[in-house]
């Protein structure tokens, strides 16, 4: 029987992350006991942080003070989480699948003789599914150990709820890790945010399913369609060098929600759809009918994009652009 | 100054697999292509530009899996990799990621790799936890993510960057030995020149066998595949292209933006 479920809130800049609250909804599709927070940081954060846990939750909040060390550090969380957790087995901990979750799960698992599973996007009949090949198909995980190390997908639970009835008790504990081999040196600014994408009302995204660089005219060209438009792109574009990383959209580029998104020949990552779903109105177009863009399009065409734009932008100078 | 990258196989057309009768894992197809997974060529071109930098240095690569991985070992040797190594699985099935780091590990212990790169994650199973379990395993430090590294190599110690959300940079000063993850966009993997493909066709591969005593836990989470359920949320235009483009004309007019 489970005894614990925790869940590892993260924050940054001295705000909490949505996607903690996020693993409060995925904790309450568990059957098991009531989860408790942690929250690691250093004193003079740790109280207005575990306050907005402990007010919003109404949970019992672990507030474990690391001292001077004021930002994220896989080392620091490591130890101190594994430290704290070694007597509390058996347990799951739920962990954001951040870029911080996700670099400390599998050897905080280590620590701690759990098992681990990654990137969850889902519970079905008490497993947990999650994404493989790309989407193309589902795995159903279930623990092996007693005790399981959990990272959830950013966005595969919304946010829970506040709840105001109660507020939660908060528990401070000191961290005695103090001696740790890697040191940080600081957080730098993205040099690849665009304001043309976060100005713009409608964006044209180019997908690997364009197929190759001399494609992207087919993009411009849809452009001319829209006068306040910017071009976007998916990760996997900029990889290949057709579009420079300033137009890459998602979770690890730009966030963007223009009134249009146009996606064109984009499979739909989760990492991309992090980025772009809030869009009030989103077309795509991919000749594969399962392509996971479709689970947030409102306008899915199931056609091949460098055949359908010509037509489309064709058939659009018949209507409106064509001279007698 | 010694570097050990970890390449995977992977397929490279999803679209050709089949879920198995006991729907435990999937099969390949006749059509399925392999080809060294994304992540990993950013890692095997990262160790290379070190070795240019610092031409003291021997990369190695090694990967796990049956006899067809061995073409991806040999991508990595045209690559410039000095030695390939395999360690070969009977059968073509699932690892899951607490095996596969605990026999690489195991393989590799006492080789005295200063540096242990692997991608930022498998484009098959996309679980991300090996580079991470093998630092723990073999006690070295690790970081996730990178896209930018730098090395002191006098002083034992290497400075990264890895990726954050929005595109910024956490920058940390790692002890030698590490495993990095690598993350793609870090560099533009060079692709293979003919003659060093023909080269690295005839090179020996080392052949580790591994250990015979796993631990019996580390068979992993892994239960069942299944077909994933897309509930499309909205509404797919239908008809010829024609149709589709002239609705779709429509649609963007009711909306205003047209």
């Amino acid at each position: 029987m489970l005894e614990h479920i925790f869940i590892l809130a993260l924050h940054e800049q001295g705000k909490i992350l949505q996607e903690t609250y996020e693993c409060l909804s995925c904790a309450d599709d568990m059957a098991g006991p009531l989860p408790s927070l942690i929250v690691l940081a250093d004193t003079k954060t740790l109280s207005p942080l575990s306050q907005e846990l402990a007010e919003k939750t109404g949970l019992e909040v672990i507030a474990i003070d690391t001292g001077s060390i004021d930002a994220y550090c896989a080392e620091l969380y490591i130890k101190t989480l594994t430290a704290y957790l070694r007597d509390k087995s058996p347990f799951h901990i739920i962990i954001p699948h951040t870029s911080q979750g996700a670099d400390c799960a599998p050897q905080l698992a280590h620590g701690l003789d759990a098992c681990c599973i990654t990137a969850v996007e889902g519970i079905e009949e008490g497993r947990f599914a999650r994404s493989m090949f790309g989407g193309r198909v589902k795995a159903l995980h279930s623990p092996s150990r007693t005790s399981a190390v959990l990272t959830v997908m950013p966005g595969a639970w919304k946010p829970a709820e506040p709840d105001r009835r109660s507020i939660g008790t908060i528990t401070v504990v000191f961290s005695a890790e103090r001696s740790l081999s890697t040191r940080t040196s600081g957080i730098k600014e993205s040099m690849h945010t665009n304001t043309a994408l976060t100005v713009a009302e409608v964006i044209i995204s180019a997908g690997r399913g364009i197929g190759k660089a001399q494609n992207m005219a087919n993009l411009a060209l849809l452009q001319t369609l829209f006068p306040r438009s910017a071009l976007g792109a998916s990760r996997a574009v900029c990889d290949l060098g057709w579009l420079d990383y300033t137009h890459q959209v998602g979770s690890t580029g730009n966030k963007v929600a223009p009134k249009l998104y146009f996606a064109c020949g984009i499979s739909g990552a989760l990492q991309h759809l992090a980025g772009m779903k809030n869009s009030r109105v989103i077309v795509a177009v991919n000749t594969d009918p399962n392509a996971s863009i479709f689970t947030v399009a409102d306008y899915c065409i199931v056609e091949d994009v460098n055949a359908f734009i010509p037509l489309f932008v064709n058939l659009y100078d018949d209507r409106h652009r064509k001279k007698p | 100054m010694k570097i050990l990258v970890c390449v995977k196989q992977v397929c490279d057309n999803p679209d050709t697999i089949t879920i198995n009768e006991s729907s435990a894992w999937i099969e390949y197809g006749p059509a399925t292509v392999f080809r060294m997974n994304r992540y990993d060529e950013y890692a095997v071109e990262e160790a290379m530009r070190i070795r240019e930098r610092f031409p003291d240095t021997e990369v190695h690569a090694l990967s796990l899996g049956p006899a067809r991985v061995q073409s991806t070992i040999r991508r990595a040797l045209g690559m410039g990799v000095s030695h390939g190594i395999h360690i070969p699985l009977d059968e073509d099935r699932y690892v899951s990621p607490a095996e596969r780091a605990w026999i690489i590990s195991e393989a590799v212990r006492g080789r005295g790799y200063d540096l242990i790169f692997t991608g930022v994650m498998a484009e098959d199973d996309m679980e991300a936890q090996v580079g991470g379990l093998i630092s723990s395993l073999l006690g070295y430090s690790s970081a996730t993510g990178v896209m930018a590294e730098q090395l002191f190599n006098e002083a034992g110690e290497i400075a990264v960057e890895r990726e954050l959300e929005g595109g910024r940079r956490e920058g940390l000063i790692l002890k030698l030995p590490a495993v990095l993850t690598i993350q793609s966009g870090i560099n533009t993997p060079r692709y293979p020149a003919l003659s060093h493909m023909l080269k690295a066709k005839a090179a020996p591969l080392e052949i580790i066998e591994q250990s015979s005593h796993i631990p019996p836990d580390l068979s992993g989470t892994l239960r069942a595949i299944t077909e994933p359920s897309l509930s499309a949320k909205g509404e797919f235009v239908e008809g010829t292209a024609s149709m589709k483009a002239l609705k779709l004309l429509d649609i963007l007019h009711g909306h205003s933006f047209l």
